[in-house]
């Protein structure tokens, strides 16, 4: 995954009001050959946004921010037909926030703080796709389908409470279970549904409308 | 007549008569001598008197054809002929009809009067006036009715014993609140449906204690008792004894049955003890989810960091490089743990997924205002509850509403703290898309450097606050989808205001 070629591969619009995250994340990606725009807020964003090139670029933005969160920047963009992909980045385990987010038509969500790998191979997928407005993907893949048709009954329980956010340990107590019993079952998901990661997994959840009202 | 008359027993006989003519005409009661074909032979002053007719005017007439009501003719000549045929006694009570035509009710004894052969020639009926008492009868009657009927109309239960506590009468509600009708319980024991009733009596200090009192008097104040009804279930009651003197020592009971007012104050406890449970739990949970938010970003910061410094290292390919980056990925690794350990603890501590159902908005803000204003009149705040009729049921959690409301409304309290006029106003409305609740105080309104940052954890301007309530009441309002926000007003104090979005009533599940 290392590129040996010095030219830059994309551009990265980073959102995030907390400056030592600023700083580091903007190290961490021009270390990894990204073009990296620093954003103190939303509102500054947007304020620059007819400046700037949205062609082979990113947004990832912060979920939780004074004044315009990440979420309504993602509803501004795609309401503006801004064809921007979005990552958001989520406090680690806010499962309903990063869901919400890919309703909203992000591409990926990154849980807060990330690898080196989770974030490049994330903006290495966004930057790959074909330029769209941010609407969220709702067309599960055929695969997906049948994947998720093979999943048992208490797999499919245990996939829609992760979706719902919930935690090993109250998806347990929901069904009566032990949380180790609930973490093999989440394994055994992720296998069946052939996802690499979690947030694959969400986004697949997501497009198969499995958070939706019920 | 015969010509015997002159002798000892013919005078005798007509002194008699004399006397017996004295009597009728003084005696204070009509009577009348009839034939036996029904003419009127004798009329004395009093039947003058109550009819209006002299003697002159009756004498010879047939009785019926004129001092007897229309209705009653028939009656009156079934029994006069009766009399006639069997010559005994009879009694009998009609009407007759005065010259003026008053009506007046007389109750007869009729006896027949025989010739010396011992024929009936005909009738002496005496009567007496009861058209007075009748009617006093009549009223008495009513007025017990009358009684009955507000005795049963009492929405308190009314039971009458004597003074060993055998049941007299009970109430239409008595009957309800101990589900047995009033023949099951009368002269039974009334300390068998409410144990020591007639022991107040006795226990009641010594002013009313076995001493008789000759007036109506309340013997005690009321208090509460378990009672029993029929049925053998116990229920909790207050009662109340009066006494008073009927011939005999009567006692009264009013008896309150408070099975639903202590569900009601039971219901209440819960909902406050819910409400403490919940907010300490809650401030805990927010300042969890703080601190894990506040600490997560420099271990963003820094493992981001050594992330970018173990790329550069792994460009410049010197041998030592490869040992640094592997250290620097374990640095990376350790970071991660602690943002695990931070995730822990807030899970471990966050505030309640919210749990909606469908609940009547009014009503749970009239519940929590029960709880947010004690205390709130001994600070003289006076309160104005204007809850629009048609907001009917939203999705909501209850417990986290009333938190937010019962902040909101502490706040409000407390900001009028040291201010002349308090008026604390609560109203609800509803707009086309959203369901609105604003707490308006009259109170020093919100100053300028704290107003930007209200909703934020740890900012307050209490010298005993911890600057959670605020942050905690926009997290519920986030998680129901809506929006929270405060504004000064012209006149001074504050408004604060929740929009609850009306659209979400499909989707009573979603979760933030």
């Amino acid at each position: 995954m290392q590129t040996v070629t010095p030219t830059l591969k994309g551009d990265v619009f980073l959102v995030d009001d907390d400056m030592a995250v600023r700083r580091g994340v903007a190290a961490l990606l021009s270390a990894a050959d990204y073009n990296v725009f620093r954003f103190k807020s939303a509102e500054e964003f947007l304020e620059d946004l007819n400046n700037l090139d949205v062609n082979n670029a990113v947004l990832l933005v912060d979920v939780c921010m004074p004044g315009i969160q990440g979420l309504e920047l993602q509803e501004k963009l795609s309401h503006n037909g801004v064809t921007l992909p979005v990552i958001v980045m989520t406090a680690h385990g806010d499962i309903p926030m990063a869901v919400r987010a890919m309703k909203n038509g992000a591409i990926d969500f990154l849980e807060k703080p990330f690898t080196v790998e989770e974030v490049t191979s994330a903006l290495d997928r966004a930057l790959s796709l074909p330029q769209q407005p941010a609407l969220p993907d709702s067309s599960a893949t055929r695969e997906t389908q049948e994947n998720f048709s093979k999943l048992t009954a208490r797999e499919k329980d245990i996939l829609l409470g992760i979706v719902d956010g919930d935690t090993n340990k109250e998806i347990a107590r929901k069904f009566e279970i032990s949380p180790r019993t609930v973490e093999a079952h989440r394994q055994k998901v992720m296998l069946k549904m052939n996802a690499d990661s979690f947030a694959e997994l969400i986004r697949m959840a997501v497009a198969l409308n499995l958070d939706g009202p019920r | 007549m015969t010509t015997e008359h002159s002798t000892a027993t013919g005078i005798s006989a007509r002194l008699n008569e004399g006397l017996a003519d004295e009597v009728i005409q003084t005696v204070n009661t009509p009577i009348v001598v009839l034939s036996s074909a029904g003419d009127i032979l004798r009329f004395n002053a009093a039947s003058e008197e109550l009819t209006g007719y002299s003697t002159d005017e009756v004498l010879g007439q047939k009785i019926w054809h004129f001092l007897i009501l229309d209705e009653e003719i028939a009656s009156v000549r079934s029994v006069f002929e009766r009399t006639i045929d069997k010559g005994a006694p009879t009694h009998f009570t009609n009407h007759w009809k005065t010259k003026t035509g008053e009506r007046r009710l007389l109750e007869w004894s009729n006896k027949t009067i025989h010739n010396r052969d011992g024929a009936i020639t005909g009738i002496l009926a005496t009567g007496l006036d009861i058209t007075d008492s009748k009617a006093r009868e009549k009223q008495l009657s009513q007025t017990r009715s009358y009684l009955q009927s507000i005795i049963d109309a009492s929405p308190v239960a009314i039971i009458t014993t004597n003074i060993r506590g055998e049941i007299l009468s009970v109430s239409r509600e008595a009957e309800h609140c101990f589900l047995c009708t009033e023949n099951q319980v009368i002269n039974s024991n009334i300390n068998e449906m409410i144990p020591g009733f007639t022991d107040f009596l006795y226990n009641n200090g010594g002013k009313n204690g076995s001493k008789k009192s000759s007036t109506n008097e309340t013997i005690n104040r009321t208090q509460p008792v378990v009672a029993k009804r029929l049925n053998g279930e116990s229920f909790p009651a207050t009662i109340h004894i009066s006494e008073f003197i009927n011939g005999e020592r009567i006692l009264v009971g009013f008896i309150e049955d408070k099975t639903q007012h202590q569900a009601l104050e039971r219901r209440l406890e819960d909902t406050q003890l819910q409400l403490q449970h919940a907010g300490r739990i809650s401030a805990m949970g927010e300042i969890a989810s703080t601190i894990a938010h506040e600490l997560n970003q420099p271990l963003t910061a820094a493992a981001s960091l050594a992330g970018a410094v173990s790329l550069i290292l792994k460009k410049g390919e010197c041998g030592a490089c490869k040992d640094a980056t592997a250290l620097l990925d374990d640095a990376v690794g350790e970071i991660r743990r602690g943002s695990e350990i931070i995730r822990q603890m807030r899970d471990f501590l966050r505030m309640r997924k919210t749990a909606k159902s469908l609940h009547d908005l009014n009503q749970v803000i009239e519940e929590a205002c029960v709880i947010a204003l004690i205390g709130a009149q001994s600070e003289g705040v006076n309160v104005d509850m204007n809850l629009a009729d048609d907001i009917g049921m939203a999705p909501l959690d209850r417990i986290q509403m009333q938190q937010v409301i019962v902040n909101l409304v502490r706040n409000a309290i407390d900001a009028m703290h040291g201010v002349n006029e308090k008026t604390l106003t609560i109203s609800t409305q509803k707009t086309e898309d959203s369901i609105e609740i604003c707490v308006e105080d009259t109170g020093h309104g919100v100053s300028e450097d704290i107003n930007k940052r209200l909703f934020e954890p740890f900012v307050t301007s209490k010298e005993e606050g911890m600057g959670i309530g605020l942050s905690l009441s926009k997290s519920i309002i986030d998680a129901h989808q809506g929006e929270i926000t405060a504004k000064n007003k012209e006149s001074g104090g504050c408004v604060f205001t929740v929009k609850l979005p009306v659209g979400v009533y499909a989707n009573g599940n979603s979760n933030p």
